[in-house]
């Protein structure tokens, strides 16, 4: 969108060297080794690999939930590596919009109360966090569902309303860890349209893992991950 | 919708489990509350103890007799404005003998003028004068034995053996919070004229009202310094000071029962930190979404905070509403008909209820500090890797 191109063409994320190592019982794991990447704004991409291949820990940097312990990663104008906790969050709440396989709703909250959540972080008024939420289910295609608890909805009606808390702050970049892993094919096939939908008409940038070949499919580009590197 | 709304919210999804820590925190805070009333109680007999009132005993031992014309003595020392004696009975209902009440014998035309909180009807202080076996009887020992004006009572004595006849005056009860309504007043002249030679004359104590209470140290030495040189010498002090050594004989107790106070309040925090480390381990990868979503480490422990607030102001108020009814009317009413001389007025103290309101919120808040810590510093791909 309009930022976007004032950085002219730069990738909204860049990833330089970038590495990871955990550490079990102080015996170093290298999860990630050299990854080099670049995703223009805007595109649509996959991202897959066998399991443990280090696909979520990938995505997770990118996103902002985790620092590279090598390397660079610039995401939206940002280097990641550097900055604190606090800094990560903020970064989180302006650029990134998550969708996880498990959906991770709150419980206690509605349809509408769960994408409400990320706007409590603004300073909108009550009214306007409110409507904005409505808006963003709207787009999903749950409006009318707005006061149903978590447990009363499908799991792909519930995978809509993740969908819509992470399009409700207007991100540039949308992450997407197995967003279709939990479904059944029909429920897939939706959620993919409306990620399809969201980058295509909204512009949004979209980065998801999936193991799912027929998801993969409608990604503009596909990146296979193996053994901490990319293929 | 706000984050304190989120919190109160997950209190309730668990229902059994916060009804049951609110009720634990609950009988902390009742068991607390009644040990600081049972302290208080105790020592009101020194805080509301008359600073203008003396009392003058053997200097020996309480138990050793004063001779009565000392008293005449003590009236004549500057200073002085009322002096009034009195002697232990000791007498028991033979009906009733655990029934333990303080009968004294009092110095009929001056007891008055020195326990002022002592209300009486003018036409009961009139027939108790007029009747030499007449009695004026607390409302609370009334209450307990069935006692009204014109019943006869009998009492057996301990100290002066037999069986002593009363006629029941007048009823007292008190103006101020040091009196115990349960006690048993009647003329020391009946007493003196019935007991054997070698028993007559003697008192038990003498208490003096003075002019100015800040010159009661003054007097009391005054006094002792008459009799120094008699046969017997006496030991003044204030009722102040009187009921302060009492009490210090019980200080053991006293200091056992703040100690217990204290494991009271650690079995609290025990609870508390108990149910909400429960809580926050259920939901660590609900926090690991708020922080996904750009929820700040300070934001998820406010939110567990919020919710040990929120146990912590229930705990208080069902502590406090459980406590008014089972201390103050229950044990209370007990304590102040059986045992009125330690627990004279056993209300709950209105700084007993704050501190019992504000100890479950702090203590509440102190449990989930450490939980709330853990959680605000916990990586968010750790949380969200997290299963509940
Ligand atoms: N915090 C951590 N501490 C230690 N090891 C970790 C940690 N996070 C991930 N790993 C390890 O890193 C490797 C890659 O994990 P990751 O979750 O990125 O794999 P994945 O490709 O997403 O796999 P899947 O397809 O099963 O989701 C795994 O071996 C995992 O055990
Ligand atoms: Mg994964």
């Amino acid at each position: 969108m309009g930022e976007g191109q004032r950085e002219g063409k730069k990738p909204i994320v860049e990833l330089d060297g970038v590495g990871k190592t955990y550490f079990r019982d102080k015996e170093p794991v290298v999860v990630l080794d050299n990854i080099s990447l670049d995703i223009e704004e805007g595109s649509y991409e996959a991202l897959m690999g066998p399991s443990g291949s280090g696909k979520s820990t990938l995505l997770n940097l990118i996103a902002g939930l985790d620092r590279p312990s090598r390397g660079s990663a610039r995401v939206a104008g940002q280097e990641l590596s550097g900055m604190s906790d606090s800094a990560l969050a903020t970064f989180r709440s302006r650029t990134m919009g998550f969708i996880f396989q498990a959906y991770n709703l709150m419980p206690v909250l509605t349809a509408v109360e769960n994408v409400e959540l990320p706007l409590l972080l603004t300073k909108l008024s009550r009214g306007e966090r409110k409507k904005r939420a409505q808006t963003a289910l709207r787009v999903v295609g749950l409006e009318e569902r707005m006061n149903h608890y978590p447990r009363q909805l499908s799991g792909g009606q519930e995978q809509r309303v993740a969908i819509a808390r992470a399009i409700v702050n207007d991100p540039r970049i949308i992450v997407a860890d197995e967003p279709t892993g939990d479904l059944d094919r029909k429920s897939a096939d939706e959620i993919l349209t409306l990620l399809e939908k969201l980058n295509k008409e909204f512009n949004k940038t979209i980065l998801m893992v999936t193991h799912d070949p027929q998801a993969a499919e409608r990604a503009t580009v596909i990146h296979r991950l193996d053994k901490g590197n990319l293929s | 919708m706000s984050l304190l709304s989120i919190a109160a919210r997950n209190l309730l999804r668990n229902k059994f489990r916060t009804i049951f820590t609110v009720l634990g925190a609950a009988v902390a805070v009742l068991a607390f509350v009644f040990i600081q009333t049972m302290l208080t109680s105790w020592s009101a007999g020194v805080e509301f103890a008359a600073k203008d009132r003396i009392a003058t005993r053997h200097k020996v031992s309480m138990i050793l007799p004063l001779p009565k014309r000392y008293a005449d003595t003590i009236r004549e020392v500057p200073g002085v404005k009322h002096a009034s004696y009195f002697q232990w009975f000791g007498g028991v209902d033979p009906k009733d003998k655990n029934n333990f009440f303080a009968n004294t014998a009092v110095e009929s035309k001056t007891v008055f003028d020195i326990y002022d909180e002592m209300v009486v009807a003018p036409e009961d202080k009139a027939r108790w004068l007029a009747d030499r076996q007449g009695a004026i009887v607390g409302a609370v020992l009334a209450k307990k034995m069935g006692l009204k004006v014109g019943d006869r009572v009998t009492l057996q004595g301990t100290i002066f053996p037999g069986d002593w006849q009363f006629n029941v005056s007048g009823i007292y009860t008190a103006s101020r919070r040091s009196i115990d309504q349960s006690q048993f007043f009647f003329h020391w002249d009946y007493l003196n004229e019935s007991v054997p030679e070698p028993q007559r004359d003697q008192v038990a104590w003498i208490s003096a009202r003075l002019d100015d209470p800040t010159r009661s140290a003054e007097v009391s030495a005054a006094i002792d310094r008459i009799f120094d040189e008699k046969d017997v010498q006496t030991a003044t002090m204030s009722e102040r000071a009187m009921n302060l050594s009492f009490m210090a004989m019980f200080s053991a107790v006293l200091s056992a029962l703040d100690a217990v106070s204290i494991i009271i309040l650690v079995i609290m925090v025990m609870i508390l930190g108990n149910t909400i480390a429960m809580g926050v381990r259920e939901r660590t990868r609900e926090y690991g979404v708020l922080r996904a979503v750009g929820f700040q480490p300070k934001h998820v422990g406010l939110f567990i905070l919020g919710e040990a607030l929120t146990i912590g102001v229930l705990a208080g108020v069902v502590g406090l509403g459980i406590s008014y009814p089972l201390v103050e009317l229950m044990f209370g009413r007990f304590l102040e008909e059986n045992m009125g001389g330690m627990f004279p007025y056993f209300r709950i103290a209105p700084m007993t209820m704050v501190a019992a309101v504000l100890l479950a919120v702090t203590l509440s808040v102190v449990a989930s500090l450490i939980p709330a810590y853990r959680a605000a510093k916990l990586s968010v791909t750790d949380a969200l890797r997290r299963v509940a």
